[in-house]
């Protein structure tokens, strides 16, 4: 199996999965049918076309920097200014990295590596005006999806690994294999984009833990925390 | 297959503003590199573009965002045929727009009302006199137009600010126009906090009056920033949808100087922050679009020796050539304008040209890479 590693980091970036209406919430970290889209939109493949050799990707996410949630008021007017539409919330991602990986045939993997190094659309984190803070291939690996998200480097800034003890644990969110026990079912796993009947269906997902050492960590010693060997224990 | 992007980078400092408020009244913000920075939403600087290609293009080359389509399509339905009732005119439009699918049947009959579609539809003037043109020869030959027809004429003779951003029919995705252009939010190179300008009003009768006090108090909030901006179009979409390479320059030529001359206008009128960019940095490329915000990921922090233009010019600069050498990125063309000594290590990434010279060097260059004489 091979593995393509994405580096998903800019200053904003905004996942929904089940969003309607006025208030457009986003996930912690990067979906499913996000990234299956940015890979789509990168290859060139309009809404409406079949998604076909995408759909058999297995996908998974790393919370490398979480980031904070942000909330941006927005109002719509016609051009003269006379009429509004109604009042919208939407909810950003701001100041976050993740590392997503997709797992699947070599060549189909090379190829969408080469489509995001000369994407056919422009490519977005979830949402339009959120751009990408540089290019987001990392490569094609020869290594599971498992070993990949744990043994790649931490994509966090220094400033926050600063902020953070001496060792991190990191959040895994991927897909759920058969006869794993499944964390938690999301409305996430995409089968077309075709704005006229978009369908999504249920995506099991399975979330686990990766600890990574913290070589900036500034206040060491706090992982050593141990209160209760005062006592003994 | 070749493409064509358009890269384009502003650093631009505003003084004290509050350009786009939030619904408590304070300046946007968001956090990047664990520091709030203003913020300057990617609507807002849209909107802002838009009102701009009034002045920089020809009605028929723009377009008209409302739900008061009835009422925009029976007018001009009238301009064609004066001798037709304000009623007649009112009632041939609705019949167009629920023809089309866009808004529904009048329940009562009786009272004409003009229809109006259940978000803002974004037609272009053409599309829309195109639209009157067939519902009057329609009502002439006693027919009414199909919904066929109709979306053929909402298809062709998109305008360039559809284009440009796009539209969006939920209810017929068929006529949905996919945007050329991206543009993010606007960010400060620097971390800031908001400030609060407290304030009275004085009423002018109370000196007369003998009295004090003001006749009323209040805080407005502000923030003043060296502003990272930064868009990008994606030439061959465009070219898809207007279909014409000298009407794909014009957009392109119109688009770099609506995004760097415009100004969202929130509380203009309290701090006049009318400026012009410090920079502006166009990179053409055939790869990928890249957005170089990382450079500010580390807010600027001025020093007595420099300040926050200059080093921001300097991070952008270094940033640039740190990005494309990693990733073997070439651009294709390069163009720089900038104001002073502060900025002048940006010169060296491209052509140093005055921005007028700028728009026509980009548009020339689009012009030859869609294939056409220049």
């Amino acid at each position: 199996m091979s593995v393509l590693l994405l580096r998903l980091a800019g200053p904003l970036q905004s996942w929904g999965a089940s969003s309607r209406f006025a208030r457009r919430g986003t996930e912690v970290a990067p979906t499913k049918s996000g990234v299956i889209g940015l890979l789509a939109a990168a290859k060139g493949l309009r809404r409406t076309e079949p998604l076909t050799e995408l759909l058999g990707l297995e996908f998974g996410v790393r919370l490398d920097q979480p980031g904070q949630l942000l909330r941006d008021f927005q109002t719509a007017r016609s051009l003269d200014g006379r009429q509004s539409a109604p009042l919208t919330y939407r909810f950003y991602l701001s100041d976050a990295a993740f590392l997503a990986a997709v797992s699947g045939e070599r060549e189909l993997l090379h190829g969408l590596a080469q489509a995001l190094a000369r994407p056919r659309f422009p490519l977005y984190l979830g949402r339009r005006s959120c751009p990408p803070a540089g290019p987001i291939s990392l490569g094609v690996h020869d290594d599971t999806l498992d070993d990949a998200l744990t043994h790649w480097p931490w994509l966090a800034a220094k400033w926050h690994r600063r902020k953070l003890a001496s060792t991190v644990r990191l959040e895994i969110i991927r897909d759920v294999r058969p006869g794993e026990p499944v964390t938690e079912t999301v409305p996430d796993e995409p089968i077309s984009f075709d704005p006229a009947h978009r369908q999504h269906t249920w995506r099991t997902v399975l979330r686990r833990h990766v600890d990574m050492t913290n070589d900036l960590a500034e206040r060491a010693g706090v992982n050593g925390h141990d209160p209760l060997s005062l006592l003994g224990g | 297959m070749s493409r064509t992007i358009i890269d384009v980078y502003a650093l631009q400092t505003v003084p004290p503003s509050n350009l786009n408020r939030d619904d408590t009244g304070s300046p946007k913000t968001a956090v990047y590199g664990g520091h709030r920075r203003a913020r300057v939403s990617s609507q807002a600087w849209k909107r802002a573009i838009r009102l701009a290609f009034a002045g920089l293009l020809d009605r028929s080359q723009l377009g008209e965002r409302t739900k008061r389509v009835g009422e925009s399509l029976a007018t001009r339905i009238k301009e064609l045929d004066p001798s037709i009732s304000d009623e007649a005119a009112s009632a041939l439009a609705a019949e167009a727009f629920v023809a089309g699918g866009l808004a529904k049947a009048e329940k009562k009959k009786g009272e004409v009302k003009d229809v109006e579609s259940g978000y803002l539809l974004f037609l272009s003037h053409r599309q829309l006199d195109n639209l009157a043109a067939a519902a009057l020869e329609a009502a002439r030959d006693g027919s009414t137009l199909d919904r066929a027809r109709f979306k053929a004429l909402v298809n062709t003779e998109h305008s360039v600010d559809v284009a440009m951003f796009g539209r969006m029919v939920a209810d017929m995705a068929d006529i949905n126009v996919d945007a050329a252009c991206q543009v993010s939010h606007a960010i400060s190179v620097h971390a800031v906090d908001n400030e609060f300008d407290y304030f009275t009003a004085v009423d002018d009768r109370k000196a007369d009056a003998a009295e004090t006090g003001a006749g009323m108090i209040g805080t407005i909030e502000f923030n003043s920033s060296t502003l990272y901006r930064y868009a990008t179009v994606d030439v061959d979409a465009l070219h898809r949808t207007l279909g014409d390479a000298s009407a794909t320059r014009a957009a392109v030529e119109a688009f770099l100087t609506a995004f760097a001359r415009s100004m969202p206008t929130g509380k203009q009128n309290t701090f006049a922050h009318r400026t012009l960019p410090d920079a502006v940095l166009v990179r053409l490329r055939d790869t990928q679009p890249i957005n170089l915000v990382g450079a500010f990921e580390t807010p600027i922090r001025e020093t007595h020796a420099a300040g926050r233009i200059e080093l921001a010019a300097a991070e952008l600069a270094k940033h640039t050539v740190a990005v494309e050498t990693a990733y073997g990125e070439r651009p294709v063309g390069s163009w720089v304008t900038q104001v002073g000594e502060k900025t002048a290590v940006l010169a060296d990434l491209g052509k140093a040209v005055s921005f007028s010279e700028l728009v026509s060097g980009v548009g020339e260059q689009v012009t030859t890479a869609l294939g056409q004489p220049a």
